[in-house]
């Protein structure tokens, strides 16, 4: 995998350059100030964690990165050029995609058309279904996502296989930057395993990975580095390496709070 | 752990085509079965039913219906409903009468009336896809509309046509043994179903009816696919309406009452799911030559022709019964007034 990103910011990260850099992001909504000033930061093959209580901000932070919603003030780097999103379409342009909660997949469709939706290989006005599962199939097995066969129906799989099958249809178009929210949310724990065991292949691939948990083990398990999010503000970046369950459930409720933070 | 790259031949087993079984839809088969019953229980009934004659009469008779069934199969698996087609067919059928009597040309008058049926989908179309009104709310007002315009315009009374007209003459023609008409509505089956299983259309058709947020988040204008369904009924419901009039060798504004049930139950008997995202042409069609054999059969058993409506409408509700599959009737009528998005 190449990037052809020429940083001349030079963020520390742990690939050397930076993917994306977001600084002093905010967002309000009326009078509600949702974001209050976000810095993050990611790099290629790295998967950072997001963490933070509900309200903190987190899903709005991926809205603006997805642009899904446009931010306020701050800046959006991706790969050394200050970009500023107004539709999911200019995000999914600079390579950021997006698995959201709710997946985007459509139950009664199989597995290959919801992979292929909306991009279907075709032949002549018809759909090409014999290239389409056979495209299907080889993205799954390179992923190693264990389906029974590409013809199954999506509302037949487990959470964990639809989990799988959403994100594969995400790295499909190539991302530089993955998002996924709350992956593992409602997976039984063999599922997990799978989902997080993707998501280190993913990121093997040279992908940046932005992952949302509430499941601070799977934070511990799969992330290089994480970033807290507090009331609207990032207010610690740690390297997993550092860090230990209790000391980011500190950071994440600002309990015992004894450094100052500045955003 | 395992990190070994699946080989080809077990990438070839993930995207082999499971067997017919399947991939068939279950409801379809049911029906199939019904039907096959049918035919044997009038067969043994009334000596009459199983010859070829009966037969291309039944192809006749349920023609009209499928025409409008394969449409409104599309516009059922989105999870929407049009329930303004009898009167559109009865508005078209009363036009064509209305206008070859002020002498126009036989092919103006069929285009004139294609078009008629476009105009009333696209108005349906465009309050629920893109003013976000329901549906089953939209073409109800539609339905009584409609229909309101066809009796204004006739004052009620039935217009004949002549038959030496070419309309009259379509009603009457006959290829190989089957009428214009089966003609006609094989034509469009064949047509429907090569859009819904075979095309990107039929994709999205399927998809937003189980989840319209995900088909358009994938980039796809479900608002656009949405109101193309609804113009799709009102095309084969004008092109009923020609049809209609060509047959009876009149138009009238009270002809096709009821019909919009009767083409909602051959749907819902195919296997159409009421819910949406599962569509079936096939299933399509047998539903409509179910409803189509249970009229043609009492009728030649002799019983009278006022049960009919009565054997309909219970039909009607049997295959909404096994429609739901574990659902409540209460889910299924708010599914069908909520509003869209």
């Amino acid at each position: 995998m190449s990037h052809e990103s020429t940083d001349p910011q030079g963020g520390d990260g742990q690939g050397g350059d930076t993917l994306v850099t977001l600084e002093g992001i905010t967002k309000s909504f009326g009078a509600v100030q949702s974001l209050r000033g976000v810095d993050l930061r990611l790099g290629p093959g790295e998967v950072l964690g997001l963490v933070g209580d509900n309200g903190a901000g987190k899903s709005t932070l991926m809205k603006v990165l997805s642009g899904a919603i446009r931010h306020d003030t701050g800046s959006i780097t991706v790969g050394g050029k200050q970009v500023r999103f107004h539709s999911p379409a200019d995000a999914r342009a600079e390579h950021i995609g997006i698995v959201y909660q709710d997946l985007a997949l459509c139950d009664t469709l199989d597995v290959a058309s919801n992979l292929f939706l909306g991009r279907e290989p075709r032949k002549g006005p018809f759909v090409d279904r014999a290239e389409m599962h056979r495209q299907a199939a080889e993205m799954l097995s390179t992923l190693h996502v264990r389906v029974r066969s590409t013809y199954q129906e999506i509302g037949e799989l487990s959470g964990g296989q639809r989990q799988a099958v959403a994100i594969a249809r995400a790295v499909s178009f190539q991302p530089k930057v993955l998002i996924l929210d709350e992956p593992t949310a409602a997976l039984a724990v063999a599922e997990v395993r799978q989902v997080l065991r993707m998501i280190r292949e993913v990121a093997q691939q040279g992908v940046g990975v932005i992952l949302i948990t509430h499941r601070l083990q799977d934070l511990f398990e799969v992330c290089d580095r994480i970033t807290v999010m507090y009331e609207g503000q990032s207010v610690d970046d740690a390297a997993t390496a550092d860090l230990d369950i209790e000391t980011l459930v500190g950071m994440i409720t600002r309990s015992n709070t004894t450094t100052e933070e500045a955003a | 752990m395992t990190t070994q790259v699946a080989s080809p031949q077990q990438q070839r087993d993930l995207a082999a085509q499971p067997s017919w079984w399947e991939r068939v839809n279950k409801a379809t088969v049911a029906m199939l079965g019904v039907t096959v019953a049918l035919f044997i229980g009038f067969g043994m009934a009334s000596p009459n039913f199983l010859t070829f004659g009966n037969m291309s009469n039944l192809a006749t008779q349920v023609a009209i219906t499928l025409i409008v069934a394969i449409a409104m199969t599309f516009v059922i698996t989105t999870g929407q409903i049009d329930l303004s087609v009898g009167s559109t067919v009865a508005f078209v059928a009363a036009m064509t009468a209305e206008l070859l009597q002020l002498g126009l040309d036989s092919s103006l008058v069929i285009v004139a009336g294609l078009l008629a049926g476009l105009f009333w989908g696209s108005v349906n179309g465009w309050l629920s896809a893109y003013q976000n009104i329901p549906p089953f709310i939209v073409t109800l007002a539609a339905m009584s509309i409609i229909r309101g315009f066809a009796l204004l315009w006739t004052e009620g009374f039935s217009v004949p046509i002549d038959r030496r007209l070419f309309v009259a003459k379509i009603g009457e023609a006959e290829f190989l043994g089957f009428s214009a008409l089966a003609w006609i509505a094989l034509g469009t089956a064949v047509i429907g179903g090569i859009l819904l299983s075979r095309m990107r259309f039929g994709r999205y058709v399927n998809g937003i009816g189980a989840q319209e947020e995900s088909v358009r988040r994938a980039g796809v204008n479900t608002r656009r696919i949405k109101m193309i369904t609804l113009m799709l009924t009102g095309l084969a419901a004008g092109a009923a309406g020609i049809l209609t009039a060509a047959r009876l060798g009149s138009g009238s504004a009270n002809s096709a009452e009821g019909f919009e049930l009767t083409v909602i139950a051959a749907v819902v008997l195919g296997g159409t799911n009421l819910f949406g995202g599962r569509g079936t042409i096939v299933g399509t069609v047998i539903g409509a030559l179910i409803t189509g054999m249970i009229a043609n059969g009492l009728t030649l058993m002799g019983v009278s022709p006022f049960l009919t409506p009565i054997v309909t409408g219970l039909v009607l509700i049997a295959a909404i019964w096994i429609n739901l599959r574990g659902r409540s009737l209460a889910q299924l009528v708010s599914h069908l007034t909520k509003r869209p998005t």
